[in-house]
């Protein structure tokens, strides 16, 4: 990665920590979805980017989230999950060749139809773990579920509005 | 020696995936405990700061002075209306007595405070208001809305503090049915934020729908007769001696602005009775 490209993971780190301590974090929509924006950043790095890297960047985005949000542990356990079953999911959806082993996960990249299920997949997997983890509970497994399918198919819609922003628009004649 | 560095070396991702799950669970294991450093909850220095530069944004200025200078109008009221009753009972018994001494101390008191942080989402759920130490604001401490109670105060750093909200699973309230003795447990089951349950209700206790639930006072965090709740209905309870109420919260927590922390000049005086309970149990 070149310092430029550091810099705007860095900075995008940032907007989407704050847009969902200040933002996010009080949206429940029918008491059931609430949108996950942070996890974008885990979800866009490179492949090729070192695992450990992954796992730290992973882990820090949920600390700094579960220090805003009272929920210590939570979202740093999930993330560093998500992080270690990021190129699993990937790789599902993708061949495995030289050309994708250093692709960066974005639509013109991947293609429209594998880019949602790789997003769908992830966010699918981060609201089950995080809302598990919280709960705690097999008595709430209703509530964990029904949780974690509004808050999914929420934060799915608006990482990919957020990925539609980065999509260049077609030169018109 | 070469071999370890090599074998390190080989499986050093796993080790750092390791140490970061390990480390999550520390951490998701220790934030159980009440009794939690500041720094590893809302009311630290940094959190606190940047919700309350977010609040100034947000805020309507003027709104939120004029909604401020009502709120502490209202908690003096408050607290003469409390201090009035206390003393008109104080004087009826003193009546009884043939007692002239009709002076008594004023015991509660309150202290506004603007909510800068406040969830409503998870399982557990805390507040974060911009009073701390510095305005006398200890844990145990409850603190109410204009409508009914919001929870009681867990941390309280030296300008902000953290209040563990009615909203959280684990925190339960003694409350009463309003102008009955009939005594019970507020709790929380998570979901619906308007709605809590009032457990361990005598099976002998007369109710109607709509009937109000106040606090029972046996807590220095709460003087009794605060609103909390309207009875809803009856739900089923799996013991037959007691039953559970659904109530409704008098309290929107969707929207909490300003409230106040009530201060007991007993507290510390019924707090040490309670360590002598348990020194002489010993």
């Amino acid at each position: 990665m070149t310092g430029k490209e550091v810099f705007n993971y860095i900075a995008l780190s940032i907007v989407l920590l704050l847009a969902q301590v200040l933002i996010c974090n009080h949206i429940v929509l029918f008491n059931l979805a609430m949108p996950i924006v942070f996890i974008y950043v885990i979800i866009r790095l490179p492949v090729n980017l070192g695992m450990s890297m992954l796992y730290t960047v992973a882990f820090t985005s949920g600390v700094l989230v579960d220090l805003f949000s009272d929920t210590m542990g939570v979202n740093a356990l999930a993330c560093t999950l998500l992080g270690a079953l990021k190129r699993p999911v990937l790789f599902a959806y993708v061949p495995r060749d030289d050309k994708t082993k250093t692709m960066t996960p974005t639509i013109s990249q991947l293609g429209l139809a594998p880019y949602c299920k790789y997003l769908l997949t992830m966010v699918t997997v981060y609201c089950l773990m995080v809302f598990s983890i919280e709960f705690f509970n097999f008595a709430d497994i209703k509530d964990v579920l029904l949780m974690s399918a509004g808050s999914s198919a929420f934060s799915f819609l608006i990482l990919l509005s957020i990925d539609s922003l980065s999509i260049p628009a077609k030169k018109t004649m | 020696m070469r071999n370890l560095l090599n074998f390190i070396i080989k499986y050093g991702t796993w080790f750092v995936f390791t140490f970061y799950v390990l480390l999550s669970c520390v951490l998701l294991v220790s934030s159980n405990a009440y009794q939690q450093s500041v720094y590893l909850t809302s009311a630290n220095v940094v959190s606190s700061s940047v919700y309350g530069a977010a609040t100034n944004v947000t805020g309507y200025f003027d709104l939120r002075s004029i909604n401020e200078s009502l709120q502490k109008r209202n908690a003096s009221l408050e607290s003469e209306v409390l201090n009035l009753k206390s003393q008109l009972a104080q004087c009826m018994v003193m009546l009884d007595n043939n007692s002239a001494d009709l002076r008594r101390e004023k015991r509660f008191d309150f202290v506004s405070a603007s909510v800068i942080n406040n969830s409503i989402r998870h399982p557990r759920n805390y507040l974060t208001i911009d009073r701390g130490r510095k305005d006398g604001i200890e844990p145990g401490m409850g603190v109410v809305d204009q409508n009914g109670i919001v929870g009681i105060v867990n941390v309280a750093g030296d300008n902000t503090a953290r209040v563990i909200s009615l909203l959280n699973e684990t925190q339960h309230f003694s409350v009463k049915l309003k102008g009955t003795l009939f005594i019970g447990s507020l709790a929380w089951r998570g979901g619906d934020p308007t709605i809590a349950y009032m457990e361990e209700v005598p099976r002998h206790a007369q109710y109607h729908a709509g009937d109000t639930v106040v606090t029972s006072g046996y807590s220095t965090a709460f003087p009794e007769g605060m609103q909390v709740g309207v009875v809803l209905n009856r739900v089923k309870s799996t013991d037959d001696n007691f039953f559970i109420l659904k109530i409704r919260l008098l309290s929107n927590f969707k929207g909490l602005s300003t409230v106040r922390i009530i201060k007991d000049i007993y507290r510390q005086e019924v707090d040490s009775l309670k360590t002598f309970d348990n020194i002489t149990e010993k």
